[in-house]
């Protein structure tokens, strides 16, 4: 599947203060007994409404993965596929919970080179109901110049 | 269902430093575990996807970042294990002895050094770093328990470091 091509920004197609477009994603209780199934995770607070509801939720909530994998594909969405995650850090501000619809969007904050590697810091914001459920600051590597 | 190791907060606080976990793959990084993790997130990545776009640029189908942690978690249930399987996978989290019978994720924070391969097989050690004092939250009162974490592949070569931090709780007071 060679000849399907896949935008990809380079390190000088990238600026300070650029947007990275939302993208959003459904929250359902399918998804998260996907992704706890798909990530070995059975921890009952991911599935179980009942459990969750006695320690303190409203719901089942989504795992941690769910919400690192939605971040990098708002990043990489946007970048292209040949980008590199090269730091992530994720904070969580609330729990999300079925029912909710996930947005994230982001802004460049540095471009800059360490050696050969070209390096860009981003800032996504990861929304539910307009009020922000996780922050994430992280580092990707992307190709020098635009491919041939 | 066995739960997390509880104990007292002087307790946890002694084994800061001290307490280490080796988590070993149940086998290696496959094709078919990576288009059901890129699924729930409906990554339509073609590093996860498409094997002759993911050869051609990282040498292999790779792992979603996300992933690393899950691929050294052991199956819900093994042979001579009791039936039913731990409340939570069994991460170094829920064994330090602590009052909080339950456990939320606050914080992760991720250093990928490349890219991980399909057919790589992965092992993680975890060490516990701090342990704060009580505090209570929205959930309920509890601890925030620090833990690191290095993956290493085959040849142990380190592939990724992580710390993260997690809140261990009793739920009460005020709901979310």
């Amino acid at each position: 599947m060679l000849d399907v091509i896949h935008p990809q920004l380079s390190w000088r197609d990238v600026a300070e203060g650029d947007a990275i477009p939302t993208v959003t994603l459904d929250v359902t209780l399918r998804r998260l007994i996907v992704n706890a199934a798909g990530s070995w995770d059975i921890f009952p607070g991911h599935f179980d409404r009942d459990y969750a509801r006695v320690h303190g939720h409203r719901d089942a909530f989504a795992n941690t993965s769910l919400l690192l994998a939605f971040s990098d594909r708002v990043i990489t969405d946007w970048a292209g596929p040949r980008s590199r995650i090269v730091r992530r850090k994720l904070t969580m501000a609330r729990p999300v919970y079925p029912g909710d619809q996930l947005r994230g969007a982001g802004t460049v904050t540095s471009r800059r080179r360490v050696d050969d590697t070209y390096l860009v810091d981003v800032d996504v914001e990861l929304l539910v109901d307009g009020s922000r459920c996780a922050e994430v600051l992280a580092t990707i590597e992307l190709p020098a110049d635009p491919s041939a | 269902m066995s739960e997390l190791v509880i104990g007292t907060y002087a307790e946890a606080k002694a084994q800061v430093g001290r307490l280490r976990h080796v988590l070993v793959s149940a086998g290696p990084v496959n094709e078919a575990m990576i288009k059901y993790f890129a699924s729930a997130s409906e990554d339509a990545n073609p590093s996860f996807w498409d094997d002759a776009f993911a050869v051609e640029q990282w040498g292999g189908t790779t792992s979603p970042p996300a992933m690393l942690v899950h691929w050294v978690l052991p199956p819900p249930w093994s042979p001579g294990e009791p039936s039913g399987g731990p409340l939570a996978p069994p991460v170094l989290l829920t064994k330090v002895p602590l009052p909080g019978d339950t456990v939320i994720n606050i914080s992760v924070d991720y250093t990928y050094h490349r890219p991980v391969l399909v057919h790589e097989r992965l092992h993680a050690v975890e060490e516990l770093v701090d342990v704060s004092e009580e505090k209570t939250t929205r959930l309920g009162v509890g601890h925030f328990v620090t833990t690191t974490a290095t993956f290493f592949t085959t040849g142990d070569e380190v592939v990724a470091t992580q710390t993260n931090v997690a809140l261990r709780y009793r739920a009460g007071g005020n709901h979310a």
